[in-house]
C-alpha cells in the first residue's frame, strides 16, 4: 500500500515540478524582467532591480536562467521526441520483420549503445559550429537505440500473443495489426523512455555546454554555469550564489521532476519491467 | 562458439571506432589540413599553392582515400596517434603521461562507490515499502539528479573554500617536495578525496537501482520461498539466496558504468583542475588540437569496448545458461 502512496506522491511532485518549468520555458519573454541579451552595470549583487544579480558583460541573470529554461527544455524534448519515434520505429520493423533488416537494425544498436556516445558527442560537438541545432542532431543521432531495443523486445512478445495470431488468421493486415495491437501496447514502454532519454538529454547538454561547446548565444543553463565557472576567482566572491547556484539548481531540478514522474509511471505501468538508468555528466 | 562471435562481434566494433575517428577530420566541413595544423579563426593559415601542396604530401592527405586508411591503420598499428598541434609532442606520450591520475580516479571511485551501490540498494530491496526504503531511495535519486560538476562545484565551495578541508584542486600539492613516500602518499590522497566523493555520489544511483530492481525481482522467487520454509533466518536467506543471484545483472551494469564513470571524470577533472586525460580532452577541445582530442577519443572508447568484452566474457562464465544459447 504505501509503495502505492509514495509513487503517487512523487508522481506528482514530479509533474508539479515540470509543470512549472515548462510554464516558465513558455512563457520566458513575458515572465523575465529584462532582455537577456541587454547589459547594464556589470557583476552587480542581487539587488531589487536585477534579483540574482548581473553576469560580467552586464546581462540580468534571472532573465538569463529564466531563457535558459526555453533552451535547455526545447533541446531536451525536440532530441527525446524525434529519438523515441525513430527508436520506435526502427524497434517496430525490428521486431515484425525478423528478416535481414530486423537483424541489420539491431545490429546497428548495438554497436551504438558499446561505444560511448558521450565522449563521441563531445568530439563531434568539437568539430562541427557551436549551434543548439548542431548540438539537437547529435544526441538525437545516439539518442534512439534504446528505445528500439526495448520496443522491438515488446513486440517480439506481443507477436506471439493468441489475439494477435487470432487477428492474422481473420485476415487482419500487417499495418492493421500494428497499428490496433501492437503500437496500443508499445505506448506506455516509450512514454517512460521518453522521459529517460529527456533526463539523459538535459545532463548530457549541460555537460557539453560545461565543456565551453554549448551555444554562445541561446545559452542554457550548462552555458550559464560555465561562464560562471569560468570566471575568474568566482568562488572567492559570493557570486556563485547567484550565478552559478540558480543554473545548476534548475538542471537538478528538471532531471529530478523527469526521474520521479519516469520511477511512478514505471511502477504503475509495469511493476516487473525495469531499465538501466545511469548518469553520464 | 558464443565466445568467437562475442570476440568477433568486438572486433568489428573496435574496426567501426577506428574507421569513425579516420574519418571525423575527413568528412567535416572545411579544409581537413586545419585539422592537421591547427587553425585559429582569427588568424587563418596563409600559404601558397606549393606550400599546400607540399603539407598535404607530408601529412599524406594528397593520397586517395584508401590508401590514406590503410597508412592509418599501419600507423595505429606501431601506437602512433599523431603529434598534439599544442604540445607538439606525440598524442600517445601526452596520453600516457596523463593516464596514470585518470586511473587512480576512476578506480578508487569504482572500488568503492560498486559495493556501496550493491549494498545499499540490496537493503533497500530487502525493506521493501518501508520507511527505510522509501527514504534511501528517494534520498539516492535526489543526489543522482545533480550533474557531477554541479556537484563538484558545490564541493569545492564548501569543503575546500569556505571550510578549508581539502584543496581546492590538481593532484598534489604543486612544487611540494616530500621528505618520503609516505608524505606524498597522503598529499595525494588529501587531493583525491573530493573528485572521487563526487563521482560516487554522482554515479551511485544506477548501480543502487539496479541492485534494488534485480533484489526486488529475486525476493519473489520460489527458491527463496523456499528458504524462508526451511526456517533459515532472514539474514542468511539475504546473503546467501537473495545478493547472490540478484548480482548477476550487475556483472553487465559494470562495463555500463565503468564506460559512464570514464566519461564522468571528464567533467570532474574540469572542476578539479585534476590533472588526467579528461582535463587534457577538454583542454583539447578548448585550443582545438584535433589529433589530441582524436587520439583521447580513441583511448578511451578502446577502453570501454574492452570493458564490455570482459563484462560479457565474465557473465557466461557467471551464468553458463547464457552460453548454451
Amino acid at each position: 500500500m504505501t509503495g502505492v502512496k509514495v509513487n503517487n506522491v512523487l508522481g506528482s511532485l514530479g509533474l508539479g515540478i515540470l509543470a512549472i518549468l515548462i510554464t516558465v520555458a513558455i512563457f520566458a519573454p513575458q515572465i523575465a524582467p529584462y532582455d537577456p541579451h541587454d547589459t547594464y552595470k556589470w557583476m552587480e549583487r542581487p539587488s531589487s532591480e536585477h534579483l540574482l544579480g548581473t553576469n560580467d558583460v552586464g546581462n540580468d541573470i534571472l532573465s538569463e536562467v529564466i531563457y535558459g529554461t526555453r533552451v535547455s527544455l526545447f533541446i531536451a524534448f525536440t532530441v527525446s521526441i524525434t529519438a523515441i519515434i525513430i527508436g520506435t520505429a526502427l524497434g517496430l520493423i525490428a521486431g515484425y520483420s525478423s528478416g535481414v533488416l530486423g537483424f541489420l537494425i539491431m545490429r546497428i544498436v548495438d554497436i551504438f549503445l558499446t561505444i560511448p556516445r558521450m565522449v563521441l558527442i563531445i568530439v563531434l560537438a568539437a568539430f562541427l559550429t557551436q549551434s543548439i541545432w548542431n548540438l539537437i542532431v547529435i544526441f538525437i543521432i545516439f539518442g534512439w537505440m534504446m528505445t528500439a531495443r526495448i520496443v522491438r523486445s515488446e513486440v517480439l512478445t506481443l507477436r506471439s500473443q493468441y489475439y494477435v495470431d487470432s487477428a492474422k488468421m481473420l485476415g487482419g493486415s500487417d499495418r492493421y495489426i500494428i497499428w490496433r495491437h501492437i503500437l496500443p501496447n508499445v505506448v506506455p514502454l516509450v512514454v517512460v523512455q521518453f522521459i529517460m532519454e529527456a533526463s539523459h538529454v538535459i545532463i548530457a547538454e549541460a555537460g557539453i555546454s560545461f565543456l565551453g561547446l554549448g551555444d554562445p548565444v541561446a545559452r542554457s543553463w550548462g552555458t550559464i554555469f560555465n561562464y560562471a565557472f569560468e570566471y575568474p576567482n568566482i568562488i572567492l566572491s559570493d557570486a556563485w550564489m547567484w550565478w552559478m547556484l540558480p543554473p545548476g539548481l534548475c538542471i537538478a531540478a528538471t532531471v529530478l521532476g523527469l526521474t520521479f514522474v519516469g520511477y511512478a509511471l514505471e511502477e504503475r505501468l509495469n511493476p516487473k519491467l525495469k531499465t538501466v538508468v545511469g548518469m553520464e555528466a | 562458439m558464443h565466445y568467437i562471435n562475442k570476440l568477433a562481434y568486438y572486433l568489428v566494433i573496435i574496426l567501426i571506432i577506428l574507421s569513425i575517428n579516420f574519418f571525423l577530420p575527413r568528412a567535416m566541413p572545411g579544409d581537413p589540413l586545419a585539422y592537421v595544423l591547427g587553425e585559429n579563426p582569427d588568424m587563418p593559415i596563409r600559404m601558397t599553392e606549393e606550400e599546400r601542396e607540399m603539407k598535404l604530401a607530408e601529412y599524406g592527405l594528397d593520397k586517395p582515400l584508401p590508401e590514406q586508411y590503410v597508412d592509418y591503420m599501419i600507423k595505429l598499428s606501431k601506437g602512433d596517434l599523431g603529434h598534439s598541434i599544442y604540445y607538439k609532442n606525440p598524442v600517445m606520450d601526452e596520453i600516457l603521461i596523463r593516464l596514470k591520475w585518470t586511473l587512480l580516479l576512476t578506480g578508487t571511485a569504482t572500488v568503492i562507490y560498486m559495493p556501496l551501490g550493491i549494498f545499499l540498494g540490496a537493503e533497500s530491496a530487502w525493506a521493501r515499502g518501508k520507511k527505510k526504503d522509501t527514504l534511501s531511495l528517494i534520498t539516492i535519486l535526489t543526489v543522482s539528479s545533480f550533474p557531477s560538476f554541479v556537484l563538484g562545484t558545490l564541493f569545492v565551495i564548501f569543503f575546500a573554500f569556505k571550510l578549508g578541508l581539502f584543496p581546492l584542486g590538481c593532484a598534489n600539492t604543486i612544487g611540494a617536495t616530500y621528505a618520503n613516500p609516505l608524505e606524498e602518499a597522503l598529499d595525494i590522497l588529501h587531493h583525491l578525496i573530493l573528485p572521487v566523493a563526487t563521482l560516487i555520489i554522482a554515479h551511485i544511483g544506477g548501480t543502487y537501482l539496479l541492485m534494488r530492481n534485480s533484489m526486488l525481482s529475486v525476493i519473489g522467487a520460489d527458491y527463496i520461498l523456499s528458504a524462508r520454509a526451511k526456517g533459515l533466518s532472514e539474514r542468511y536467506i539475504l546473503n546467501r539466496h537473495a545478493i547472490r543471484n540478484a548480482l548477476l545483472p550487475i556483472v553487465t551494469m559494470a562495463a555500463l558504468t565503468i564506460g559512464f564513470m570514464t566519461v564522468g571524470t571528464i567533467f570532474v577533472e574540469k572542476v578539479f583542475a585534476y590533472p588526467g586525460i579528461g582535463l587534457l580532452l577538454y583542454d583539447s577541445v578548448l585550443r582545438r588540437d584535433y589529433p589530441l582530442i582524436q587520439g583521447i577519443f580513441l583511448f578511451i572508447s578502446i577502453f570501454v569496448v574492452l570493458a564490455n568484452f570482459i563484462a560479457d566474457m565474465a557473465y557466461v562464465w557467471l551464468d553458463p545458461r547464457v552460453s548454451d544459447e
